[in-house]
């Protein structure tokens, strides 16, 4: 039985908490939050203790430690436990810097414990059968890959997703989904270029991305979080035999209406696919497989890593101004 | 009396849209076709039920009373055509992209003046209803400032002289770069001052000429936009393309997909699956202003000066992505 311990007690803890406890082979046992009634409320719906220092994230009767906090804690986090023995599951991005990334990696590999960063989207069904196809040769060689990925702006606790040093707005937090599918897909970005609207946030962030891969495939990427409606996403990815097109607005297996309870509300139309299995619950079980077996995770740090490097390329394009950045 | 037009060539297949909207407008009649593939144009003249002329010089004979002409001949001979049309003192609407390079479309546009003609360049796009309604939206303040715009005018290769670029002067770029970008002009009222390109001969690896390209354009008042410029539609796809955009605005967002309207139609004989249009015909409001600026003596809306900015882009693109930098606009 895994021990697990949360650290971050806010919206991907809670659910990463509530898949762990519901995996057989693994068990919540601590959850940690600077913010203790949060920490409390979440161990509370899934049976663990509070942690109360943060050192106990680190002692003996935990086996597995997965980082929720804030992305520029996520090194700090990750180091510590793995310096400690543990296994992480860390919520993407990795990190806010390179330096932090290298040396999270550093950490894990001179532990040797397994660490895998959640980009989630590979269990997206959509995603890994679009990808499949591709692999298979289904659309042939690929020109022109487009993404999407649209949300309103988010909050977080305190506000910091607002805060683009510390989320890194959008692109570092949002379209990094996308960057990491891509890679993941179609292989080494060459470099990238990318326009925005990061000058407006808090109030909205918004960007639009043009990578070219070392394969010659082009991506255009669309990251919002400018939006007044539900999240969506949509791909369309043409190739010299065919076109994949995926849009999630119209992919809805169930829609369920809610007549107004009283007069002068305003019902609501909750559209949905519902899985038997989630993807994230699909991440976690995979990861608990990883470190039962020891075999190696399906995102590699390093394939997370060039993900956020990916990222703060683009970030640098639009900060700049007009300047292509080449990837190494 | 009727407003005389006549069609310079049907190289290009918006000839036989803009024959057929002629035909459906009440005032307005197709007096003549020249074309210098004689054959194409004697059997366009037999379908439209008009004369065709072996020459520009006897099309524009004081006779036939030509009053407007159309040119949809291939890009890189639009100038032939224009200044014939000018010569004679006719009004022209010209196919886009104005031309294929700037010098000729800066003589194009300064012949039309010197002959006292309008020169109307061809974005029907313009003349869709949401296009319209959204122009006034913006105008009206209603998104706010626009700070962003994301486009598309996505197709399939339409395949004949679009591939040569010694006709065409490019393949999808210059093919699909003006329409998106003179809507975002007239949205903006601003011009694009850089561009930046990937372009490349993607889905089709034999071609002479490019059939993928996404620009991200600046706009002098800060607005950023991308366009995807790509014959990314495969042969089955179910409609010939696209013309999308999607604003941000500090103050709302909207999006238009201009081109959408469609019954989805199998057909169990072939096997095929195609989107049956319904929307309004953008072509034929483009004639019936153009015929209308001719019959006045308005001014055209779109004038070659717009034709000209538009066809910028998609060259500063192809200078963009020859060197993988952005390029400043206007080009020298």
């Amino acid at each position: 039985m895994l021990s697990v311990a949360i650290c971050g007690a806010g919206g991907l803890g809670t659910r990463h908490a509530q898949n762990f406890r519901d995996i057989p082979e693994a068990q919540v046992t601590l959850v940690y939050d600077v913010v203790e009634e949060a920490a409390a409320a979440l161990a509370g719906k899934v049976g663990a203790r509070v942690a109360s220092r943060e050192s106990d994230l680190f002692g003996d009767e935990v086996d597995v430690v997965v980082v929720t906090t804030p992305t520029p804690q996520h090194a700090y986090f990750t180091i510590k436990a793995a310096q400690a023995g543990k296994h992480v599951l860390c919520e993407k991005p990795m990190c806010r810097t390179l330096e932090q990334g290298e040396e999270m990696l550093e950490a894990v590999r001179a532990a040797g414990v397994t660490f895998m960063v959640g980009h989630v989207v590979r269990w997206f069904r959509q995603y890994a059968r679009a990808r499949d196809l591709i692999q298979a040769g289904e659309i042939g060689e690929v020109g022109v890959a487009r993404t999407s990925r649209i949300n309103t702006m988010p909050s977080g606790r305190g506000g910091w997703f607002r805060d683009y040093a510390l989320s890194g707005g959008v692109t570092l937090d949002m379209t990094i989904h996308d960057f990491d599918w891509l890679l993941w897909t179609f292989g080494p970005a060459e470099r990238v270029y990318s326009v925005g609207a990061q000058r407006l946030m808090p109030e909205l962030d918004y960007a639009l991305t043009t990578i070219r891969f070392e394969s010659g495939a082009i991506a255009h990427v669309e990251g919002s979080w400018a939006d007044t409606g539900a999240f969506r996403t949509c791909f369309d990815i043409a190739g010299t035999g065919g076109l994949l097109r995926h849009d999630s607005t119209r992919m809805s297996t169930l829609t369920l209406q809610r007549r107004a309870a009283e007069e002068g509300r305003v019902g609501v139309q909750v559209p949905s696919s519902p899985a038997f299995r989630s993807p994230y619950m699909m991440e976690d079980e995979h990861f608990v497989q990883c470190v039962l077996t020891g075999e190696e995770p399906a995102i590699s740090g390093d394939e997370a890593l060039d993900a956020v490097e990916l990222a703060l390329a683009a970030m640098q394009s639009n900060e700049a101004a007009g300047e292509v950045v080449e990837l190494s | 009396m009727a407003t005389r037009l006549s069609i310079m060539s049907f190289a290009h297949l918006h000839a036989d849209f803009y024959a057929g909207a002629i035909a459906a407008l009440p005032d307005v009649e197709l007096a003549g076709v020249w074309d210098d593939n004689p054959q194409r144009g004697k059997d366009a003249a037999a379908k439209y039920g008009t004369e065709f002329f072996s020459t520009p010089e006897e099309l524009f004979a004081p006779e036939n009373e030509i009053q407007g002409t159309i040119v949809t001949s291939e890009n890189v001979k639009h100038k032939r055509d224009v200044l014939a049309a000018c010569e004679a003192g006719v009004h022209i609407l010209c196919e886009k992209p104005i031309s294929t390079n700037v010098v000729d479309a800066r003589v194009m546009i300064a012949e039309a003046e010197r002959a006292g003609v309008q020169l109307m360049i061809a974005f029907p796009c313009r003349y869709t209803a949401a296009f319209g309604q959204l122009l006034r939206a913006v105008r009206n303040g209603e998104l706010g400032e626009i700070i962003a715009i994301k486009g598309t005018n996505r197709g399939q290769n339409p395949g004949g002289w679009f591939d040569d670029p010694s006709l065409a002067g490019g393949g999808s770029v210059i093919d699909h770069t003006v329409h998106v970008v003179d809507l975002m002009r007239v949205l903006l009222d601003q011009e694009v001052i850089k561009v930046y390109a990937e372009i490349d001969t993607a889905f089709n690896p034999a071609l002479p000429c490019d059939d993928a390209g996404i620009l991200t354009m600046n706009f002098e008042g800060g607005c950023v936009a991308t366009l995807d410029a790509s014959w990314s539609r495969p042969g089955n796809y179910p409609i010939w393309g696209d013309v999308t955009m999607e604003l941000i605005g500090t103050k709302g967002n909207a999006s238009v997909d201009l081109f959408v309207e469609h019954v989805d139609t199998w057909r169990s004989g072939d096997g095929s699956y195609l989107w049956e249009p319904y929307g309004d015909d953008a072509n034929a409001a483009l004639i019936a202003e153009f015929a209308e600026c001719v019959a006045t003596g308005a001014p055209v809306p779109i004038t070659g000066y717009d034709g000209l900015k538009a066809m910028e882009v998609a060259l500063g693109a192809y200078r963009a992505a020859e060197t993988s930098e952005p390029n400043d606009l206007p080009l020298p």
